[in-house]
């Protein structure tokens, strides 16, 4: 039932919300939050639950699960699961729609109960995707998640937003239903071995697939994952949806939904196809690899702010990649690790760009100078999360990505060499954010109100993270350690 | 007489209807085309009953509904016409057209 | 005749009583609520009497007409979709003064068509079917009388329904000539005892022109946008459900008949005109402004994805299809269902721009017609989605990959003009309309001020409540809960094979 209540939280306060904000727009953001914060106590009570050593007796790594028949005539069932690996991911999920739902209190003043419909919305979906044990159910919620998205960017966004939203949209649905025929053919498949179909997680597990089909229902999830990661040559929606979402979509975006594709690289594309995924391992890699030079080369290129993060974003999510298709221990947690390091840095990053913008009405790097004179605590979060994102010592970040270039090591040499490089570029434009951002002379004569106690609780909360993670990351390793040692055996190197 | 010949005014009256229909002379020729391929099938489905006795009368009454379906379609059909005149005060297909703009 | 007949007949023999009963009552006394209100009995008597003719099934009626489940399901789809026509019509007629009672006479006749259509097993009683549904269609689309473009638009169907009945019957005649029967299952068991097809592969070819502009698909789709636009919204609505969705029904009888041998060279034309119809379809709503238009454009693109499901040519396809129409209907419904009740008796809510804000003047029916057009679009949560997976399960199974794909590839481009209009429903009323719609709307943007008034805040009348309700209710819940609708269309279907 909780797993159930993890869902209907956010889908039924996005509902309240709406209703309620008709009449009172501050009522929306209290019940938005209330239903956030609820979800989020839920989270961590299945983490104490887990540390406490409550699994379910039949195998290691699985904490709760829910299953009813949905709609048997085409073997769908109504299943989810939660394991170490998704409970990281809700509570990321959860915090992170708390931040949205603060970082947005003054920037959205119209339509806001409609507004934290879509957001809870989208959390809901994103929750869903992180739960579902049924493919058919998983889909469903990848594209739920889709629609109000779109509506965020699209209504809520900056000059250029429609196209934006259109782009976005069109992107991450075709290939959608590119993952929907797979999902569909490899049911099939199972369905002429086994002669049951079904589209439970669990049964289609083990499938045996045969080369081309196999790696051709493999590039079905892997082209939906990789247009979400963002895979390099299928990135170019990202730049455009993230300038122009406001700013809590760009936050849910970049720490949420391109989450969902990683963890559907290594919930799905893996285990599910591990001979394809074995025999696709030097493009995958290399993809990666390529995704953090360019993200980096470009990100130092960008003067639109919001743009330059974003860039980061692809060059961070590279790392993703590069210890996805590592397929060992150590990448894979530094996977996960990257993964909630990267939503909390480089959402932050966007909160801060959104409060500048609010500000300044300006995100245009080459007008923007000397702010630290003007305002010196958002000039030292500013520092702060560049520093996070460049992967010092100490931040989360930092021991995400050496966790995965440790993994990648023993695979593939060439490639972490090449990969290391991306941590310098990030030094670069980090260096650059900042020094061109904050120090220096105030040319543009800027005068503004520095953070406010709200959108200091918001980032506080992020660097708080940020540094636990990089002081002592072991209790998020050990709560996706089980899960992890579940998956890793099934693509042995 | 053959089965051929009535095949053959059948074939001609089939071409003759489908050009009067594609002339698009006016509204009237258009249906009386139509009526043409209609009259067309009939007379192929009451030949092929009559020159082929082993297979019933499936084919003579088959014309019988459609002379019948004929006649209803005509006279709505020229009940619109009839509507169209008075509207644009002609039966030219070609002048009929308000839809496109 | 006997009684298991007449039992087997009684959807039937229901709506032609009720057509009778609604004349009579009109030659007594013209009111046009009791007039409405008969035709209402009528039909809904006959979706009850469906329960009583199932005691009878699977029965044949002569040669002519079949009630088993397959035809007593699509009977229920029909008459559904009729009853909720009847009730949008009461209220977008009664905004009208012209004579309306007599369209609900056309309404029950073109209604007893396509149950003549579903049920039929004989090439006559095909051919009645399709005839009662057209003629009584042909007077349905002009009958606003008033309205500018009634004639012309009637004139058109006329003409192109007339051609296809044409071509039809004279396929028929050659499909004859080369079987010596029209009733389906002998004519079918002939075809694959024959050593090649003659006269009958031109004969069926002729036939599918015909059954083709029934359908709308491509290359016979050219008069859909037009009667699409020119029709009374009500009527619109019909043609777009019940019209193609008794023809599909029949289509699909005749094929699941066929052997694989008959079907393939046939199948593989349907497999073209499938693919092209939803690229058509898609590519050409991208740009239409006139919503009426727009929905027309997607039907194509919709019958396409049908008969992607129908190459699959399985037990399995033929439940797809099945329920994708029925989600199909739904949606369509429901889409017109929102544009007859913001129409007015000026004119009606067909362009773009009269959708503007809409969600934030008339929020129920927003929502709807978002429900609606994301079902269309197949997104979760909606029957829509479900009816998709259907088909691409289907045509997955059936390793029908080419149809597949341009069936994802049509959907995503569909995307793109059903969120459109959901963006223009959204979007604000005063800041939108200066800014992005003057160019494109013809509006002079010397008064950026003139917002639209339009529509007017027209009340939903009680019965047009109902029907959007129904149709809302349907939306949702066979998106969320299909297996009960999926088991009965199981059970249904299983007779075609």
């Amino acid at each position: 039932m909780t797993l159930i209540l993890l869902i209907a939280l956010p889908l039924g306060g996005g509902f309240l919300a709406w209703m309620l904000g008709r009449f009172h727009a501050q009522a929306a953001r209290w019940v938005s939050l209330a239903a956030l914060g609820a979800g989020l106590v839920l989270a961590l009570n299945l983490w104490a639950e887990q540390v406490g050593g409550e699994v379910l007796p039949n195998d290691g790594s699985w904490l709760v699960e829910f299953s009813r028949a949905w709609i048997p005539q085409l073997g769908i069932s109504f299943h989810l699961a939660l394991d170490g690996l998704s409970l990281l991911m809700i509570a990321l999920t959860f915090l992170v729609g708390i931040l949205a739902v603060g970082c947005s209190w003054h920037e959205i003043t119209t339509r806001v109960g409609f507004f934290h419909f879509n957001l809870m919305w989208v959390l809901a979906g994103v929750v869903g995707v992180f739960l579902s044990m049924d493919l058919f159910l998983f889909y469903f919620f990848w594209e739920l998640m889709l629609v109000p998205m779109y509506f965020l960017i699209a209504i809520w966004g900056h000059e250029r937003r429609i196209p934006a939203a259109v782009k976005f949209f069109i992107f991450t649905q075709a290939s959608g239903l590119l993952m929907l025929l797979a999902i569909v053919g490899l049911a099939f498949v199972h369905q002429r071995h086994s002669g049951e179909l079904s589209f439970d997680y669990f049964d289609l597990l083990g499938t045996p697939l045969g080369g081309v089909t196999g790696m051709l229902l493999m590039l079905g999830f892997f082209f939906a994952f990789a247009v979400k990661l963002p895979v390099v040559p299928l990135h170019t929606w990202l730049p455009d949806a993230h300038t122009e979402a406001p700013t809590a979509g760009s936050l849910v975006l970049a720490a949420l939904l391109l989450k969902t594709g990683a963890y559907g690289l290594i919930r799905f594309v893996v285990p599910l196809f591990p001979d394809a995924a074995l025999a696709f391992t030097p493009v995958a890699m290399t993809l990666g690899v390529v995704g953090i030079l360019y993200g980096a080369v470009l990100a130092f290129a960008q003067t639109d702010l919001k743009r330059l993060v974003a860039y980061t974003s692809v060059s961070h999510l590279g790392f993703v990649l590069l210890g996805v298709f590592a397929w060992n221990e150590l990448a894979l947690q530094g996977v996960v690790m990257q993964m909630i390091c990267h939503g909390l840095s480089t959402g932050a990053l966007f909160v801060l760009v959104g409060a500048l913008y609010e500000r300044t009405h300006t995100r245009d790097l080459t007008r923007l100078s000397g702010l630290w004179a003007v305002a010196p605590k958002m000039g030292a979060m500013g520092v702060f999360f560049a520093m996070a994102s460049l992967g010092l010592p100490g931040l989360g970040n930092f021991i995400a990505e050496i966790l995965v270039l440790v993994g990648a090591y023993s695979v593939n040499v060439a490639l972490t060499v090449l990969a290391t490089f991306g941590l310098v570029a990030a030094t670069i434009y980090s260096v650059r954010l900042v020094s061109r951002a904050f120090h220096g002379a105030n040319d543009g004569a800027w005068k503004f109100p520095d953070l406010s106690a709200r959108e200091m609780v918001v980032l506080g909360v992020m660097v708080a993270g940020l540094v636990w993670l990089g002081l002592y990351p072991q209790p998020v390793l050990d709560a996706a350690a089980p899960a992890l040692s579940q998956l890793l055996p099934v693509m042995p190197r | 007489m053959e089965l051929g010949a009535y095949l053959a005014v059948s074939a001609v009256l089939f071409v003759l209807g489908m050009a009067m229909a594609a002339a698009r002379r006016s509204l009237i020729y258009v249906l009386m085309g139509l009526e043409l391929i209609l009259n067309a099938a009939n007379i192929n489905l009451v030949a092929f009953a009559r020159f082929k006795p082993e297979i019933g009368l499936d084919g003579q009454i088959g014309a019988i509904f459609v002379i019948i379906l004929a006649a209803a379609e005509a006279a709505i059909g020229l009940a619109i016409v009839l509507n169209v005149y008075s509207r644009f005060g002609t039966i030219r297909p070609d002048d009929i057209d308000e839809l496109r703009q | 005749m006997s009684r298991t007949d007449l039992t087997a007949l009684s959807p039937l023999l229901v709506v032609a009583l009720a057509a009778v009963a609604v004349l009579l009552l009109i030659s007594v006394r013209r009111n046009h609520r009791a007039t409405a209100t008969l035709t209402l009995a009528g039909l809904v008597l006959g979706l009850v009497s469906i329960s009583w003719a199932a005691t009878v099934t699977p029965h044949q009626v002569a040669p002519l007409l079949i009630a088993d489940g397959y035809a007593l399901f699509y009977s229920a789809l029909v008459l559904a979709a009729a009853v909720v026509v009847c009730l949008l019509s009461f209220d977008y007629l009664e905004q009208r003064g012209e004579q309306r009672e007599e369209f609900y006479v056309l309404l029950l006749l073109a209604t007893l068509g396509g149950l003549v259509l579903v049920g039929a097993s004989h090439f006559v009683t095909l051919f009645l079917g399709l005839e009662i549904l057209s003629v009584a269609i042909y007077v349905m689309v002009a009958y606003a009388r008033s309205s500018p473009l009634a004639a012309e638009t009637g004139i058109k169907y006329l003409v192109l329904a007339g051609a296809s009945s044409a071509f039809l019957v004279f396929g028929m005649a050659l499909v004859y000539a080369q079987t010596g029967t029209l009733e389906f299952r002998p004519l079918v068991a002939q075809l694959s005892a024959i050593e090649g097809s003659g006269l009958a592969l031109p004969g069926m070819a002729l036939m599918l022109v015909g059954v083709g502009f029934k359908l709308a698909v491509v290359p016979f789709h050219m008069w859909t946008p037009e009667v699409y636009q020119g029709a009374p919204a009500p009527v619109t609505a019909f043609v777009a459900t019940v019209s193609k969705g008794a023809m599909f029904a029949l289509l699909l009888r005749f094929f699941a008949a066929l052997g694989p041998g008959e079907a393939r060279p046939l199948l593989v034309v349907l497999g073209l005109v499938a693919m092209a119809s939803i690229l058509a379809g898609n590519l050409l709503a991208l740009l239409e402004q006139n919503i009426k238009r727009l929905l027309a454009f997607s039907s194509i693109a919709h019958l396409g994805y049908v008969l992607v499901a129908f190459l699959a040519s399985s037990a399995f396809g033929d439940e797809a299809v099945t329920f994708y129409l029925v989600a199909y209907f739904v949606s369509t419904l429901a889409a017109f269902g929102v544009v007859t009740v913001l129409s007015d008796n000026e004119r009606e809510a067909e362009r773009i721009e009269d959708y503007r804000g809409l969600f934030w003047r008339r929020p129920l029916l927003a929502t709807l017609m978002t429900g609606a057009l994301l079902s269309l679009a197949g997104i979760p949560l909606t029957t829509g989605f479900v009816g998709k997976f259907a088909v691409v399960a289907a045509g997955v199974e059936a390793s029908l990959w080419l149809p597949v794909s341009v069936l994802a590839l049509g959907s995503a481009i569909g995307l793109y003009y059903y969120l459109r209009l959901v963006v223009v429903m959204l979007s604000s009323l005063d800041a939108g309309a200066a800014t992005e719609s003057a160019a494109d709307s013809g509006r002079t943007p010397a008064d950026p001020g003139q917002t639209p008034a339009w529509p007017r805040a027209a009340r939903v009348g009680g019965g047009a409540a109902l029907a959007l309700g129904l149709l809302a209710l349907l939306l949702l819940g066979l998106g969320l809960y299909p297996g009960p609708l999926m088991d009965v269309i199981e059970s249904s279907v299983s007779p075609l094979r």
